[in-house]
């Protein structure tokens, strides 16, 4: 299982994750803010566990991003 | 009589806000949510802030303009339309745009556009095309004066005006960082980090140091200067008559992502020296002062731009400010006796004595200069104010509980 984090509040809108990941991020037509699909709120902040087949796809979502705003965590 | 010249300062917060009404501005500029140039770095105001932002700057009779100009994505434009109907029912006076459909909307909007550098205008049929949009259209960061006043003159001769009916306006950067590229087209940023620039997510690369490297044989090829890609700072101040004399409607300076204290300063020396110009006391000791202050707050040290024709190649030569006061924070505000004029602090690091520079913040505050004439811990007079003490000092203004307290040293 993966763990993924999204610190929404600090997202510019700019559209590297949904490259590198369509399936997980979609951007927001309403703030132009991206959206982690499947994500659970707290505080602002998102997160969802996935499974393992996901990591490569959203580590380069990760990795790409401009505010450095998304976190991967693997869990055993 | 010619048009007095406007000062239009940043305002990356609401202490920087205030700092720049207090120093004299006639218009601040800042941004809103993310589709602006300063996203990454400045905080950013939201679209809740708009009326009260309209409130303050109303109060002091200072304009505002929205800035808007990153470059705009389809799953931009919700959010682009919905921050431009906000600025008209707030009635913000402008909104700096460049991307085609931010100025598109907002005519149809009716909502005035001032054209950003990002839109490199070189020349009056630049200005031409946009004035069918704009009534303000600030020039590319890289124009001589000669140019710039050429510029102006043409724009008198063929009558161009701007929606509003009158002859467009030009603007011109006054004082601030320059970047290495063309203003907007460097993707430096954008191939090292994925951030893009023209999205307000540069990670300046540029403002690093740097060992260029022959790849054949690895020779280190000799630069003088490490900084080789960080353009100093520019500073017009010293021909700043020849700067008003192009005939340029507004000057701007340039800083959303800095500290109020740096909107203060710069605001100020700025202010000042625009007075002096036209009442006739614009003299080299006072210029010599102004530059003073001016590096006491965040610098890369200063040149005069593109604007004097001179070469490039006045790059930088360190990282960071070259400021010559350091200010370091100490405490935070925690009341204030309007009768005896004195504030009270608590100090949550370092120590503070008597007689010490101290700079004051915050968002309704603005900006404070003052000095620890007397501290008093207890009531009780004291020298030094040790870590966590409450204390009190006398301030000419009223501070509030949450504003920021800062010493300042001399010497970065």
């Amino acid at each position: 299982m993966i763990r993924i984090i999204h610190f929404r509040e600090k997202c510019v809108g700019c559209n590297a994750c949904v490259e590198a990941a369509p399936f997980r991020w979609r951007i927001s037509r309403k703030d132009g803010k991206s959206i982690l699909i499947g994500g659970k709120e707290r505080k602002n902040v998102f997160s969802l566990l996935t499974g393992e087949d996901e990591f490569l796809a959203n580590i380069s979502a990760s990795e790409n991003c401009p505010v450095k705003i998304i976190k991967l965590e693997k869990l055993n | 009589m010619m048009e007095k010249v406007e000062l239009l300062s940043p305002a990356g917060s609401f202490e920087s806000l205030q700092a720049a009404i207090q120093a004299g501005a006639d218009a601040v500029y800042f941004g809103i949510e993310q589709l602006n140039m300063r996203a990454r770095s400045s905080n950013n105001f939201t679209i809740e802030d708009l009326p009260l932002i309209k409130k303050t700057c109303a109060e002091a009779k200072v304009k505002i303009y929205l800035t808007l100009n990153t470059i705009i994505y389809d799953h931009d434009v919700t959010l682009m339309k919905s921050i431009v109907s906000s600025a008209k029912k707030n009635k913000i006076d402008a909104i700096i745009a460049c991307d085609h459909a931010v100025l598109s909307y907002a005519k149809q909007m009716r909502i005035p556009v001032h054209i950003s550098t990002q839109a490199n205008v070189c020349n009056v049929e630049s200005v031409q095309f946009y004035s069918a949009y704009a009534d303000t259209i600030v020039l590319a960061r890289e124009l001589s004066l000669r140019q710039v006043s050429e510029i102006v003159k043409q724009i008198k001769r063929k009558n161009i005006k701007g929606p509003l009916g009158k002859n467009v306006k030009i603007e011109v950067f006054a004082h601030g960082a320059l970047c290495m590229a063309i203003s907007g087209k460097c993707y430096l940023s954008l191939h090292s980090n994925f951030a893009s620039a023209n999205r307000g997510a540069c990670v300046q690369n540029c403002r690093r140091a740097y060992i260029v490297k022959d790849k054949e044989d690895e020779v280190e090829v000799e630069v003088d200067n490490e900084y080789i890609m960080s353009a100093q700072d520019l500073c017009t101040i010293s021909f700043l008559d020849k700067l008003i004399k192009t005939g340029v409607g507004v000057l701007k300076i340039e800083g959303r992502g800095r500290a109020a204290d740096y909107v203060y300063t710069t605001t100020k020396c700025y202010r000042e020296a625009i007075d002096a110009f036209y009442n006739g006391s614009y003299t080299k000791s006072k210029i010599e002062k102004w530059l003073d202050e001016l590096s006491t707050v965040f610098n890369r040290g200063f040149w005069g731009g593109y604007y004097l024709g001179k070469k490039m190649g006045e790059w930088a030569d360190s990282a960071g400010s070259k400021a010559t006061k350091t200010k370091i924070y100490i405490g935070k505000g925690t009341g204030y006796y309007s009768d005896k004029k004195v504030g009270e602090f608590k100090l949550e690091s370092n120590q503070l004595s008597v007689g010490n520079d101290l700079l004051i913040t915050g968002p309704t505050t603005g900006v404070i200069y003052t000095s620890a004439k007397e501290l008093r811990v207890n009531n009780t007079p004291v020298d030094i104010v040790k870590k966590g003490e409450l204390f009190s000092l006398p301030v000419p203004q009223k501070i509030r509980p949450s504003d920021k307290l800062y010493k300042l040293t001399h010497g970065s």
